[in-house]
């Protein structure tokens, strides 16, 4: 590699090295992880700079690269353990029930506003919700961050990860009851939260 | 009467949510959405709960061109810098 190529990488490091740190850090939430995937993206980016057409931009095209590093990592982390996690929230808030299985009346679901385009310009919501993730297990809020956060179908979560289906629904299930709990706790039912 | 015939037909609520996560990852079976729409008319709170769902979907998705506002660990110049020396020292 010349001099040049290496100073167009440490340009890299300077003009997209925060956006693809933070980019693995919500998806990961280990800054020691985040830190090693974005240098393995920029590793895979300097040995693969000719494949990179200029189809798109440059960072899209570095977003590619570590969206892939990432689901290496969770491939990897499936392999070395078991990926299922099914000790997480197993009673589902049964104190929320009656005992036939309707709503405890007192302590279903509250209703939530502002509407989301609201929230989604207030600061303090996104690090509300930052920290209603970091409170789910690892595994869960990795199955939760795939699904919700990038759209990943069931079925490629599934095989990444090698759980069943019903595993993977469970999961999910209580990384959403988790979320709704902590968001409702957190955000919807404070000042902060009900006014705009 | 009709409440209790309803309550009687369709999932009970702690089982409705389970159903309602699951419809957020495949599409569910015409009677089982059947079910669902007759046990909204009794149940405001499954309701609510399936809105929240896709509230939850729609914040998440835009989570990540928030991280800075959500960030709490920052991309130190250290970090910046150890990944240049790898650089350096992996492509020579």
């Amino acid at each position: 590699m010349s001099t040049a190529d290496l100073q167009s990488a440490s340009r890299w490091v300077d003009d997209h090295g925060e956006c693809l740190y933070r980019y693995a850090l919500v998806r990961v939430r280990k800054p020691e992880v985040a830190e090693d995937l974005v240098q393995e993206t920029f590793l895979a980016a300097v040995r693969g700079y000719e494949q990179f057409g200029g189809r798109s931009s440059e960072r899209s095209w570095l977003v590619g690269i570590l969206k892939n590093k990432i689901v290496d990592y969770f491939r990897k982390l499936g392999r070395e353990t078991s990926f299922t996690d099914m000790e997480f929230l197993s009673d589902e808030f049964s104190e929320k029930f009656v005992s036939v299985g309707f709503w405890n009346h007192d302590l279903g679901p509250h209703e939530w506003k502002p509407e989301p385009d609201e929230v989604m310009h207030r600061a303090e919501f996104w690090q509300v919700m930052r920290d209603c993730l970091s409170r789910l297990p690892e595994k869960i809020r990795a199955v939760f961050t795939m699904r919700e956060m990038d759209g990943v179908p069931s079925k490629e979560i599934c095989a990444i990860l090698s759980i069943s289906d019903s595993n993977l629904w469970v999961m999910l299930h209580r990384a959403r009851m988790a979320l709704r709990e902590c968001l409702e706790m957190h955000w919807f039912d404070t000042p902060a939260g009900g006014t705009t | 009467m009709l409440v209790k015939f309803i309550g009687k037909h369709t999932p009970k609520c702690r089982e409705m949510i389970r159903i309602l996560s699951q419809s957020m990852d495949e599409p569910l079976p015409l009677m089982m959405r059947i079910k669902k729409r007759l046990h909204f008319l009794i149940c405001c709170w499954c309701q609510r709960y399936e809105e929240q769902l896709h509230y939850m979907r729609r914040t998440a998705r835009e989570f990540p061109k928030h991280a800075d506002e959500a960030s709490d660990v920052p991309f130190s110049t250290e970090a910046r810098e150890r990944i240049k020396r790898k650089l350096t020292e992996n492509v020579r």
